[in-house]
């Protein structure tokens, strides 16, 4: 009985757009770095925690108002409690688990049991509340229960909760887990030395020395040498005492020298990283973007005409670490990064936002490769990809490219066009290459209000210096040249004119919506 | 059929359209190479008057046997040699018209230095072409459209014949439109050989002798042009 109840819960809360938005909202502001306003909670977060490591440290030696303890025993760490449940929540689904298994238990003709989805849910959920973070996030709660003094220390998880929100120290965490390996070993080696020093310290002086009473005392002496602190509170007073201090003198500038070298190199290895992700990160925030693939004469053609009208919502992505190295020093967004591999376009917000993919590479197999990686990836990925001839065009077609360039053949066909037709050239080049004299625009009536049921006749395009090349009518409708006097214009319909930027820019003005305010 | 000769110096992959597309156009081709491969695969391709021959040596060029009136097309694959071709071209025939191929900015600048009369940059269209398919779709559509040599669609240009209908007439008394084609801009030989604009406002006078340009159905270009000769 309970069981189908449950089962039909789960059910419920699956076919519920209510309870995924709310879950989607949750999972977003908690996990998804992606998300525009993410930010804006984590600075909430941040600020909660200044405020409440600020109310326990001062408390330690003032009284603090009752008003401000209540907002921090109960506000604050309420809304930490309330996090750290979200994040268990947002982890892992329940219901979709407990769904899937009463479906194949159907299919199979098998007892349907409730145990065996709960206890893969929470299994992930356990292993969750075993991370790191999530156990920080939990102490991070503790300091709240005021009976109990020893728990004030727990306000250093509150410190730590700051790792969460604050991506430059995760970063360079992440650097350091990158050295893993040599840190480790210097820390052995530091253990190793200090312990042996301690040991023949204590066993030198031990009775000469009257600070050095135990081994403990011994390694604290060893310890605060070898990072040549040297409090001075405990010295050795043997000339062995005094050898055995130089040598470990030594060993400890070594080591130090050592922890350095290995901490600045491992950050100059991961710069290059840091900033291409970081990169990345600020595409991801954008919702319309391009990614342009190879830094050839094409692409370079390409930013120098329209790198400013897209702004920041372009990177490339090269192969070739010194062209990539170029594209950095004239000024544009690139990566060193091989986009033909799926993992490389994956950590583009395929999902949210509306990504065209340009390959522009010189290679044709890398094109067909990169346009069927995207396309694989989503197919609501936009890819314009170049190609030599018409049998790569047909072989990038088939790999799913939306449209297919091939320089080579415009250029050959404009070759042409220049020796037989030299006068029609012109015409063709300027507009072709987009001339301010030659330039084609649309004019969406849906954006021009004031020219929805016009008659063409009714528009004096010769006076705004403009041609009418034709008209696209409706969406995706066909394109009528040179459209007749009489054509009534639809919300839908496209105006393709021609003429100089300038006057398309002065037309647009004219019959663009204005809208007051009252 | 056309006695000029179009001298194509270079030859590959990238330039078979371009001479197949001359060839057809019963223009006399002759390549010039200075590899042996690229000989080989022009002779394979089945042209008869190709030469091999150093391109830096200018006595070598003037003994082409190159007249005024034919065309010099520049398509070597190296822009450094396409540069030095050009400027020999030149200087050892200053009437021709020489054409050439470049791939970036800074050769079309050295092209043009060079003495180039047109210089095809292969991206530049591309790279204006990539931006319309991004935000102008009819655009994009008209543009393959007059790109494809299989549409019925194109430019033409015209030149007026004397005492035809348009000889006299100013360019605002006359409804291009009515014949289902646009006048594009035209070159007015009393004036300079400069293609002007119509969007540039012009008020010309059409004479015989001047060259119109206009976009239309090739059936309606090729009415129209009959139509300004006198032929019905």
């Amino acid at each position: 009985m309970i069981k189908n109840w449950i089962v039909k819960f789960a059910f419920f809360l699956h076919g519920s757009l209510y309870y995924k938005k709310i879950k989607e909202t949750f999972y977003n502001f908690l996990q998804n770095s992606d998300y525009e306003y993410k930010k804006y909670f984590d600075v909430f977060m941040i600020l909660l925690i200044v405020v409440s490591i600020t109310i326990l440290v001062y408390e330690v030696k003032n009284p603090v108002p009752l008003w401000l303890d209540n907002f921090d025993i109960y506000v604050v760490t309420f809304i930490f409690l309330v996090e750290y449940i979200a994040r268990i929540w947002v982890y892992n689904n329940w219901h979709i688990q407990i769904v899937n298994a009463y479906e194949e238990s159907k299919f199979l003709n098998n007892n349907f049991s409730l145990w065996e989805p709960t206890k893969e849910v929470l299994k992930g959920k356990i292993e969750y509340m075993l991370t790191p973070s999530a156990i920080i996030d939990l102490l991070a709660i503790l300091p709240a229960y005021r009976p109990l003094r020893v728990l004030r220390i727990f306000v250093l998880f509150r410190v730590f909760k700051l790792l969460r929100y604050t991506k430059s120290i995760h970063q360079f965490l992440n650097v350091l887990a990158t050295k893993k390996f040599e840190l480790f070993t210097l820390l052995f080696l530091l253990i190793f030395i200090m312990v042996t020093a301690g040991i023949a310290i204590y066993v030198f002086e031990e009775k000469s020395n009257p600070n050095i009473n135990s081994l403990v005392d011994a390694l604290y002496w060893a310890m605060i040498t070898i990072s040549t602190v040297g409090y001075g509170d405990i010295s050795p007073v043997t000339p062995e005492g005094r050898v055995l201090s130089m040598v470990i003198i030594i060993a400890g500038i070594a080591m130090i020298s050592f922890v350095t070298s290995v901490i600045v190199s491992s950050f100059s290895e991961k710069l290059t990283e840091l900033k291409e992700n970081r990169l990345i990160e600020e595409m991801n925030k954008s919702k319309e973007f391009i990614i342009i693939c190879g830094y050839g004469q094409m692409t370079r053609m390409f930013l120098s005409s329209y790198a400013k009208e897209y702004d920041n919502r372009y990177i490339v992505i090269e192969e070739n670490k010194e062209r990539v190295e170029m594209a950095v020093k004239e000024g544009y967004r690139a990566i060193h990064d091989d986009a033909s591999r799926h993992d490389v376009i994956a950590k583009f917000n395929i999902d949210y936002a509306q990504i065209t993919l340009l390959a522009l590479t010189s290679s044709n197999i890398s094109n067909v490769y990169i346009t069927l990686n995207a396309k694989a990836l989503s197919p609501k990925i936009k890819v314009i990809s170049r190609a030599t001839n018409e049998r790569i065009a047909k072989k990038c077609r088939l790999a799913g490219a939306d449209y297919v360039i091939m320089p080579n053949i415009i250029a050959n066909r404009m070759l042409f066009t220049a020796i037989t037709q030299p006068v029609m050239y012109r015409a063709f080049y300027a507009i072709l290459t987009g001339q301010h004299l030659a330039h084609l625009d649309e004019i969406r009536i849906f954006h021009y209000q004031k020219l929805l049921n016009s008659k063409i006749e009714e528009i004096d395009f010769k006076d705004y210096k403009l041609l009418l090349i034709g008209i696209q009518a409706g969406i995706n409708g066909e394109f009528i040249f040179n459209p007749p006097k009489t054509f009534v214009l639809q919300k839908e319909d496209v105006l393709l004119l021609m003429g100089r930027k300038v006057s398309i820019e002065h037309f647009k003005k004219v019959y663009e919506e204005v809208s007051y305010v009252t | 059929m056309s006695h000029r000769t179009a001298f194509m110096f270079g030859y590959g992959k990238s330039t078979y359209f371009v001479a197949q597309e001359l060839f057809r156009e019963s223009l006399h081709l002759s390549i010039i190479v200075n590899d042996e491969v690229a000989f080989e695969e022009a002779k394979n391709d089945g042209y008869v008057d190709v030469t091999l021959l150093d391109i830096t040596d200018d006595t070598l060029l003037e003994s082409l046997n190159v007249n005024e009136e034919d065309y010099l097309i520049c398509v070597m694959k190296d822009n450094h040699l396409n540069v030095f071709l050009t400027l020999s071209l030149h200087n050892l025939f200053p009437n021709n018209m020489i054409v050439a191929l470049s791939d970036s900015i800074h050769t079309t600048q050295k092209l043009k230095m060079a003495g180039a009369n047109k210089i095809i940059d292969v991206y530049n269209v591309s790279a204006n072409r990539v931006y319309n398919i991004l935000h102008k779709p009819v655009t994009t559509q008209l543009i393959e459209r007059l790109l494809s040599s299989d549409e019925m669609f194109s430019f033409k240009e015209m030149q007026i014949p004397k005492n035809s209908c348009l000889d006299g007439v100013m360019v605002d008394d006359f409804d291009f439109r009515e014949h289902n084609i646009i006048l594009v801009g035209m070159i007015d030989q009393r004036l300079s050989d400069q293609f002007l604009f119509i969007t540039s406002g012009l008020e010309h006078r059409f004479d015989s002798g001047d060259t119109i340009v206009c976009i239309g159905y090739n059936d309606d270009l090729e009415k129209f042009e009959a139509y300004m000769k006198g032929v019905e």
